[in-house]
C-alpha cells in the first residue's frame, strides 16, 4: 500500500516511507513517551483515542465530512472527540463474540451460557471467557442494563454497577465461574486449548479467527454472545465494539503529506486489500467495503454483526480508570470470592475505583 | 602534596579558596574577572590562553542556554502549545511555546554545569595564588609540558577519574536530580509536555500519599496511600525471604557438594550452573508459561490428582492451581522461582569462600580435640558469615529493587484481586519498583512514580545505615595490605 | 578430614578394622543419601531447561500444555529463526546488534570501572572517603527512576534510537560499579607500589605497566560481566530504541516481544530456540567469569 501511495503522488513530491512494526493496542505507549519522535502515521485501537487527543498527538482530520461519510457511523463516532474528527477509520470489528465447536455444542445450546456449560460438561471439555479482563466482563453488566459512560471531562467514567440489583449480576458471574466447565484463560491459552481439544467454546475477538478455525476444523462456528441467567431470566450479554484507526501525528514535520497517506491507507480499496491480505482478520470500517459479499460471508463478520446491536463503543463508554478495578473484580469472581466479601461491598469498591477522578 | 607555604594542615577546599582570594595580590583577585590573568602574570602562557577560552565558552553558555531556562524555572513555562494547520504549506504552524519538561531538564543541566564551572574557577584562583607564592619564593614555575606530565603522575587520579565521573554525572546525577524535582511537580498524564505545561506543587504529592493511608477510596490518590503500605510490606518481606532462602540454600548446597566424600564435584557444579547460565529473562518468561493456568504443570497436577485433592481440601476454588494468578499462591511461587534462579549462584560464591577457610584453623581445632560438628559451627560458619556478611546486605538491598523477577513473571498475567490496590494501579505482588515502572510506562504518572522512587531510596538508605552500623569495626580495607 | 582410611599394605590375615575404617563405613549410607539428594536436586533444577530445549525442537509453533515432550520434532524453529528473518522476527540482526553494543559497552565499561576502582583503592587523596560514600548513596536510587530523564538527555544529544546511545546508557555510569574491582586492588601490597615510586615510575606507568598486567582475574571478570549486560536488559533498550523496526532491536527486546499476547501462540517455540541459541555463548562466558571471580576474590594477596 505504501508503494502504491508513493507512485500515486510521484509527480508531486519525493516521498520515502519507513515502516515499523507496532502492536495497535500499545501504540499509545510508544507515541506518548516522545510525540515528536513518533511515527508520522500510525495505527491504533480506538480505546486510545482520547488519551492521544489529550496529549495533542493527533492531528484533526481536515476533510472530516468526506471521511465520515465513507465509513461506518460507529467508527466515526468513536474517532470523534468534542465534535472534531481526529482519526481515519481503518478497521472495524474489534469487538468480541462467541466461537464454538459445533461438533460438541449445538447452535441451540450455543445461545445460552447454561447450554454451553452443559454441553461442555457432557463432553468433558471446557468453555472459556477471560473474566479477569475487564474488556470481556463488561458484557455481563451491560447486557443487564447497567452502564458505564464517559463523563463530561472525557476522562472519568461514571458507573452504576453497584446500583439496585447489581449484586445479582455479580452473583450470576460467580455462578458461571463456579461451574466446572468454565475456565478463565487468556487469548493465547484459549488457542492452545482449542488446538489440544480441551476447550470447546470461547469468547474472543477476531484476531485469533484463523488459528481457531484451524483448531476446530470442520466444527468451526461463530455466533453472537450467549445469554446468561439473571434472576431466573435469560439476559443477552452486551459487549464492546472496537475499531482501529489511522492517526496522523500532530507534530509531524510533513503533516499535510502524512494526512494524505493516512487517507490513502484507509480508502475503500485499501481497506478491502487489507481485509484480503490478513485473511479476514482486518474487517473494513468503510461502509461500502464492509457491505461486499466476500466480507459479509465471513463468519466472524456475521457474528460481529449479530452482536453489534448489543454492543457499545469502548472509547465512548469507559475512561482510563475503568480497567484495573474491573479487572480486579473479574479476578475476585474467577477465584470464587476467596475472602468471602459481601457482594454489595465488592461492587461499591469497584465502582469507587472506576469512577475515581483521573488526575 | 607539594609544599604549601601556609603549612601542612589539611584545609578544606573553600577555605583554601578564601585564603587564595583574600591573601592574593591584585593579579589573583582580578583573575576572578579575567580568568587567564593570573597565569599570564606568572608566565604560564598556555594555561592562560586555555583559561580565557574557557571563560568565553562559559559566557556563551550562560547567555544562550542557562539564563533563558533558569529564568523560567520558577513557573516552568507560561505559554501553552497551540498550532494551526496551514493547508497551503501542508504544515502545522506552531506558536512559540514553553516546554516545561525541557525547561526543567535544561535548568538542572545548567545548575550542574555552573557548579562545575565554579569549582574550576575556584581552582584557578587557588592555583594563581600558589604561583604567586612560588614566584615570590623563587621556586620553579612549571612549564606547560611539566604540568601535563604531572597529570600522569601526582595528579594521575584526576586523569583517571575524569571520564568515568563525567559519565556518572551525565547519566546518573543529572537525571536523578531531575526526577527528584519531578516529585514536586504535577507532571502526569493530564499535564504532558509539549502540549501541556506542568508546574510546581510543593509537597502536595507526598502529603496526599500519607494523608490518605487510611484510604477511603473516594479519589484515585487516596488509594495510593493504602497501596503504598501494602506494597512496601510485601517488598520488605520478599527481600527478606529472597535473600535468606537463597543464602542458606546456596551454602547448604555448596557444603553438600564440597563435602570431601562427594564424588564428581565438578559434574554437580556444572549441572547447577547450566540452570542459571540461560539468561534470566528467558527462564523467567519460560516459568511464567510453565506455571500458567493452562500449562504443563497444571496438566500434570490434575493428571496426578493433586488439583482434585486441593479442591477437596478447599485450598483452591478453580479447576486449576492458580500458581500465577492468585496472590496467595503467587507470592510463594515467586520466592520459589527466585530460589531456583539464585541458589546455584550463591552456591558458587559459597564454594569460593569455603575453599578459602584457613586450614590451620581446623588443624589447631583438631589438636584441641574438637569434633567435626564443633569445627563446623565454630569455625566454618562464622568465617563464612564474616566474609559474606557484606554480600548479604547488598543482596538484600538489591532484592528490594529486583525488578526482573517480579515483572517478567507477573506482568500482563497476574491481575490484582484487591480493588483498592487496583485503583492505584498496584498489584498484590508488586514491588515498589515494579509499581513505579507501571506508573511511568503505562500511566505516565511521573510525579507519583518519582515520589515512590524517593521513598524506595529512603528505605534503602535506612537498611544500609543499619548494616553499616552493625558491621562497623569489622573488616577494614587495610587488613590485607 | 579428607584422609580416609588407608589400607597401607595388603595383609594376608584379616585385621580388625581400624577406627578410621569403621567411621568411614558408617559414613557410606550418608554418602549414598547425599548423592541421591544431589542427583534429585540437579534434576529438578534442570527440568525447565530441558523443557526449553525440547520445546525448541518442537514442530508445533505454539505452547505445549498437554505434554511435556513435544508431539513432533523438527528443526523448523531454528531454521526460521536463523535463516528466515522476517518483519517481526529477525534474530540474526538482533544478535549482530546486541553483539556490537556489547563489545563497545564492555570496552568502555571496563575502562571506567578499572579506572575508578584503582583510583579509589591505591591512591590516597582528600575527599576519597566522601566520594566513596557518595557513590554508595547514588547506587541506592532505583535505576528506573531516571529512565525518562536519560531518554531526553540523549535526545538533547541526538542519540536516541541509535545503538551508540544504547552503548552510552549501559556504560556511562558504569563507574559506580567499582566495588568488586576495588576489593581486588585492595590486595595489592603497598610495598610494591612504594618500590615502584621510589624507582621513579610515574603513577601512570605504575597503573599501565605494573598493576594492570597482574590483574588478569579481575580484568577478565569485569570485561565479561560488562559484556553480558546488554544481552540481558530489555527495559532500557525498549526506551532508547524507539522506532519499532525489528532490525534495530537487541536480542532481549526481540525475544520479549515474541511473547506478547498476540504473538505467543505463533512464536513460542521459536522463542525457545532463540533462548537456547543465546544461552550458549552466555553460559560459556558465565562459567569463565565465575572462575576468574573466584580466583580474584579468593586469590588473597597478589603475588608480584
Amino acid at each position: 500500500m505504501a508503494d502504491a501511495f508513493i507512485e500515486n503522488y510521484a509527480s508531486e513530491a519525493n516521498i520515502v516511507i519507513n515502516i515499523g512494526a507496532q502492536s495497535e493496542s500499545q501504540t499509545k505507549d510508544t507515541v506518548l513517551v516522545d510525540i515528536a519522535a513518533a511515527a508520522d502515521v500510525y495505527y491504533f485501537a480506538d480505546d486510545q483515542t482520547r488519551e492521544l487527543v489529550a496529549a495533542g498527538a493527533l492531528q484533526p482530520v481536515q476533510n472530516a465530512d468526506a471521511v465520515a461519510a465513507a465509513n461506518a457511523q460507529g467508527a466515526v463516532d468513536a474517532a470523534t472527540v468534542d465534535g472534531t474528527l481526529y482519526a481515519y477509520p481503518a478497521m472495524g470489528g474489534n469487538g468480541y463474540f462467541l466461537y464454538y465447536n459445533s461438533n460438541i455444542i449445538s447452535a441451540e445450546q450455543a445461545a445460552t451460557w447454561d447450554g454451553i456449560l452443559k454441553a461442555c460438561n457432557a463432553a468433558g471439555v471446557k468453555a472459556t471467557m477471560e473474566m479477569t479482563n475487564a474488556w470481556y466482563s463488561y458484557g455481563f453488566f451491560a447486557g443487564a442494563g447497567y452502564a458505564c459512560a464517559l463523563s463530561d471531562d472525557g476522562k472519568t467514567t461514571t458507573c452504576d454497577w453497584n446500583a439496585e440489583g447489581g449484586v445479582n449480576v455479580l452473583q450470576a458471574m460467580l455462578d458461571i465461574a463456579a461451574n466446572s466447565a468454565y475456565i478463565n484463560l487468556t487469548d493465547g491459552e484459549f488457542v492452545s486449548g482449542a488446538k489440544e481439544g480441551t476447550i470447546a467454546a470461547g469468547i474472543n475477538g477476531s484476531w485469533n479467527a484463523a488459528s481457531i478455525a484451524e483448531a476446530f476444523g470442520d466444527g468451526y462456528a461463530t455466533a453472537k454472545l450467549p445469554t446468561f441467567t439473571l434472576n431466573g431470566e435469560q439476559v443477552q450479554m452486551g459487549s464492546f465494539d472496537g475499531y482501529k484507526f489511522v492517526g496522523v501525528n500532530a507534530m509531524s514535520e510533513n503533516v499535510g503529506w502524512a494526512m494524505r497517506l493516512a487517507e490513502w491507507l484507509t480508502n475503500e480499496d485499501n481497506q478491502v486489500y487489507l481485509y484480503e491480505a490478513t485473511n479476514g482478520a482486518a474487517v473494513p470500517a468503510n461502509t461500502n467495503a464492509a457491505a461486499s459479499e466476500a466480507v459479509q460471508a465471513n463468519p466472524v463478520v456475521a457474528a460481529l454483526a449479530a452482536q453489534s446491536q448489543y454492543a457499545t463503543a469502548q472509547s465512548l463508554s469507559v475512561g482510563g480508570n475503568y480497567w484495573t478495578p474491573a479487572n480486579a473484580l473479574g479476578t475476585i469472581v474467577v477465584n470464587g470470592n476467596p475472602d468471602g466479601l459481601e457482594l454489595q461491598a465488592i461492587l461499591d469498591e469497584c465502582v469507587a475505583g472506576i469512577t475515581a477522578l483521573v488526575e | 602534596m607539594q609544599g604549601h607555604s601556609t603549612g601542612k594542615r589539611r584545609s578544606g577546599f573553600l577555605s583554601r579558596f578564601g585564603t587564595a582570594f583574600f591573601d592574593g595580590d591584585i593579579w589573583v583577585k582580578l583573575s576572578v574577572l579575567f580568568w587567564g590573568l593570573g597565569y599570564f602574570r606568572r608566565g604560564q602562557w598556555v594555561k592562560g590562553v586555555l583559561a580565557t577560552l574557557f571563560q568565553l565558552v562559559f559566557i556563551y553558555f550562560l547567555l544562550a542556554f542557562a539564563l533563558p531556562n533558569l529564568s523560567m524555572v520558577g513557573t516552568l513555562g507560561k505559554t501553552e502549545y497551540a498550532s494551526v494547520y496551514n493547508p497551503d504549506t501542508m504544515k502545522n504552524e506552531v506558536n512559540d511555546y514553553d516546554d516545561s519538561f525541557l525547561i526543567l531538564l535544561f535548568s538542572v543541566i545548567s545548575v550542574t554545569a555552573l557548579i562545575a564551572i565554579a569549582v574550576v574557577l575556584m581552582n584557578i584562583i587557588i592555583e594563581s595564588y600558589k604561583l604567586e607564592i612560588d614566584m615570590a619564593q623563587g621556586k620553579h614555575i612549571n612549564s606547560f609540558r611539566e604540568d601535563v606530565k604531572e597529570l600522569f603522575d601526582s595528579k594521575f587520579r584526576l586523569t583517571l577519574m575524569f571520564l568515568p565521573t563525567l559519565g556518572i554525572i551525565i547519566f546518573t546525577i543529572i537525571p536523578l536530580i531531575f526526577m527528584i524535582a519531578i516529585a514536586f511537580t504535577n507532571y502526569d498524564q493530564s499535564h504532558m509536555p509539549p502540549t501541556k505545561l506542568f508546574t510546581w506543587v510543593g509537597f502536595e504529592n507526598f502529603l496526599s500519599l500519607f494523608r490518605t493511608i487510611a484510604g477511603d477510596g473516594s479519589s484515585q490518590s487516596s488509594a495510593f496511600g493504602y497501596s503504598f503500605v501494602r506494597v512496601l510490606a510485601w517488598t520488605l518481606i520478599w527481600a527478606f525471604f529472597a535473600t535468606f532462602t537463597n543464602y542458606f540454600g546456596g551454602i547448604i548446597l555448596s557444603l553438600a557438594i564440597n563435602n570431601p566424600r562427594t564424588r564428581l564435584k565438578k559434574l554437580w557444579r556444572t549441572l547447577f550452573i547450566i540452570a542459571i547460565a540461560v539468561p534470566q529473562f528467558v527462564t523467567l518468561l519460560l516459568m511464567r508459561n510453565f506455571f500458567g493456568n493452562l500449562s504443563i504443570v497444571n496438566t500434570i497436577c490434575s493428571n496426578i490428582g493433586l488439583t482434585g485433592l486441593l479442591q477437596r481440601w478447599g485450598w483452591i476454588t478453580t479447576d486449576y492451581i492458580p500458581f500465577m494468578t492468585n496472590a496467595a499462591w503467587t507470592r510463594p511461587m515467586i520466592i520459589l522461582i527466585n530460589f531456583w534462579i539464585g541458589v546455584p549462584y550463591l552456591m558458587l560464591i559459597a564454594t569460593g569462600v569455603l575453599m578459602n577457610v584457613p586450614q590451620d584453623l581446623y588443624e589447631s581445632a583438631r589438636i584441641d580435640g574438637a569434633n567435626k560438628a564443633q569445627s563446623f559451627f565454630k569455625i566454618t560458619m562464622p568465617f563464612v558469615f564474616n566474609v559474606t556478611g557484606p554480600y548479604l546486605v547488598t543482596s538484600f538491598i538489591a532484592n528490594i529493587n529486583n525488578f526482573n523477577v517480579i515483572y517478567l513473571l507477573t506482568n500482563d498475567y497476574f491481575e490484582a484481586g484487591n480493588l483498592t490496590m487496583a485503583a492505584a494501579k498496584a498489584t498484590e505482588v508488586d514491588l515498589l519498583i515494579t509499581w513505579l515502572y507501571r506508573l511511568t510506562n503505562d500511566y505516565y504518572n511521573y510525579r507519583m512514580a518519582s515520589v515512590i522512587g524517593i521513598l524506595v531510596f529512603i528505605v534503602c538508605i535506612f537498611f544500609t545505615l543499619l548494616a553499616f552500623n552493625y558491621t562497623l569495626g569489622k573488616g577494614k580495607e587495610e587488613t590485607f595490605r | 578430614m579428607s584422609r580416609t582410611s588407608q589400607n597401607v599394605t595388603p595383609k594376608r590375615e584379616k585385621k580388625p578394622m581400624t577406627i578410621q575404617q569403621k567411621i568411614a563405613l558408617r559414613k557410606v549410607p550418608g554418602d549414598i543419601v547425599r548423592h541421591l539428594i544431589l542427583a534429585a536436586l540437579a534434576f529438578i533444577w534442570l527440568i525447565p531447561i530441558i523443557w526449553l530445549l525440547f520445546t525448541s525442537f518442537s514442530a508445533d509453533p505454539g505452547r505445549n500444555v498437554l505434554r511435556f515432550f513435544p508431539i513432533e520434532y523438527s528443526l523448523n524453529n531454528y531454521q526460521q529463526l536463523l535463516f528466515n528473518p522476517g518483519t517481526v522476527v529477525n534474530f540474526p540482526a538482533w544478535f549482530k546488534n546486541t553483539f556490537i553494543v556489547a563489545v563497545f559497552t564492555c570496552l568502555i565499561s571496563s575502562m571506567f570501572v578499572l579506572m575508578i576502582a584503582y583510583t579509589m583503592s591505591c591512591m590516597r587523596f582528600r575527599g576519597r572517603r566522601a566520594l566513596m560514600n557518595f557513590g554508595v548513596i547514588l547506587g541506592l536510587f532505583p535505576g528506573f527512576l531516571t529512565m525518562i530523564a536519560i531518554y531526553y538527555t540523549l535526545k538533547l544529544m541526538g542519540l536516541t534510537n541509535t545503538h551508540f546511545g544504547l552503548i552510552l546508557v549501559y556504560s556511562g555510569a558504569s563507574g559506580l560499579g567499582y566495588l568488586i574491582a576495588k576489593g581486588f586492588f585492595d590486595t595489592v601490597p603497598e610495598s610494591m607500589l612504594q618500590a615502584a615510586r621510589i624507582d621513579g615510575a610515574s603513577e601512570a606507568t605504575i597503573f599501565w605497566k605494573i598493576i594492570l598486567p597482574m590483574s588478569r582475574p579481575i580484568i577478565v571478570y569485569t570485561v565479561i560481566s560488562s559484556f553480558l549486560t546488554p544481552w540481558m536488559d530489555f527495559v532500557f533498550a525498549n526506551i532508547i530504541i524507539k522506532e519499532r523496526i525489528p532490525q534495530y532491536y537487541t536480542v532481549a527486546m526481540g525475544l520479549y516481544r515474541m511473547l506478547d499476547k498476540s504473538s505467543v501462540n505463533i512464536y513460542f517455540a521459536q522463542f525457545c530456540a532463540g533462548g537456547v541459541i543465546v544461552a550458549i555463548p552466555i553460559s560459556i562466558l558465565f562459567v569463565i567469569m565465575q572462575k576468574f571471580y573466584v580466583e580474584s576474590v579468593a586469590g588473597g594477596s597478589v603475588k608480584g
